[in-house]
């Protein structure tokens, strides 16, 4: 039987356990990969929409398959709980702050074309918008959901766009698309790759199945 | 006091280890099922449901039983008597020690 610790840490650890599977990380890492590959898709084709039309199409795929495969993992493994209040408002305010993330972001360009700004300040704003953004928004999932690692991932997912950018804008010299986003993605990825296999080692599938008369 | 006797005024039912583990898994959360009970005390099937029965026996737990798929599916939760008998095994037990925690 598992050593007996305080309820607050108790709850803590029950819950992170259920981010232990890598699913997430490789959700991640995947997702920004794909944006990696809508660049690919637009430079091989010559049509913005083509590329953006593979990436919204994979991006969907992901989330799909993520989700399905994330939920039978977990449930066949770990089992399954409703949350407390107090779990329920942070995971609430995570939702929230990654809805109000998206809606800024749209805001903020929607302005920022409408004001007409000349695209030499877009290119040096908008990496970093992403940026800030990238880390707040990860950096409140990982306080709230008490996961140390999305801290770093935040820092990996914002790093893709001034990366793609700023060495352009400041020194001239440009990154490919593919190593700008392929490089965090891939970092994230085998993160996610390294927790699965580990998650599926510590939590094999129960020998026996839960029986009728528990 | 014999070794397997509780502190005087504490309560028995909870005193026990596995039915701590489970009461103090199901105060932190709503409600759980029994895989996640297990996953979580490291108890076996069988212990598991004789511990369930008698916390459901003292009105400390409800457990629903049912199905997910073609998976029998069994959620336990605690009730509010239960929330207070753990909260109230807490104090008893602080109580007991307070003698030997102020030393």
């Amino acid at each position: 039987m598992s050593g007996l610790t305080d309820l607050g840490t108790l709850e803590k650890q029950a819950f992170r356990r259920f981010y232990e599977d890598g699913i997430f990380d490789l959700f991640l890492g995947l997702m920004l990969g794909t944006m990696a590959l809508g660049a690919f898709a637009t430079e091989w084709s010559g049509s913005e929409t083509t590329g953006l039309l593979v990436m919204i199409g994979v991006s969907l795929v992901l989330v799909v398959v993520s989700m399905t495969v994330r939920r039978r993992l977990l449930s066949a493994r770990l089992g399954e709980f409703k949350p407390g209040s107090i779990r329920r408002r942070r995971i609430s305010f995570v939702r929230f702050a990654l809805l109000g993330s998206v809606v800024a972001g749209v805001i903020l360009f929607g302005l920022a074309a409408a004001a007409d700004v000349s695209i030499g300040s877009l290119e040096v704003l908008m990496p970093l918008v992403w940026f800030v953004n990238a880390v707040a928004v990860f950096g409140a999932m990982a306080y709230f959901l008490d996961v140390p690692r999305f801290y770093l991932h935040g820092f990996l997912f914002g790093s893709a766009m001034p990366l793609l950018v700023w060495p352009d804008v400041l020194w001239d010299y440009r990154l490919q698309p593919w190593v700008a986003f392929g490089v965090p993605a891939a970092i994230i990825t085998a993160f996610g790759v390294f927790k699965l296999v580990r998650f599926l080692r510590d939590y094999p599938v129960l020998s026996t199945p839960e029986p009728i008369d528990v | 006091m014999s070794r397997h006797q509780a502190p005087v005024g504490v309560d028995r039912l909870i005193h026990e280890p596995a039915r701590l583990a489970i009461m103090t898994n199901l105060f932190v959360v709503e409600s759980a099922n029994a895989t996640y009970l297990l996953r979580q005390t490291g108890l076996t099937w069988g212990n598991l449901g004789s511990h369930l029965a008698k916390l459901e026996e003292a009105g400390y737990v409800t457990i629903t039983k049912g199905f997910k798929g073609k998976q029998p599916q069994t959620t336990v939760a605690l009730t509010l008597q239960g929330r207070t008998a753990l909260v109230g095994y807490r104090e008893q037990l602080l109580a007991t020690l307070a003698p030997v925690v102020g030393s």
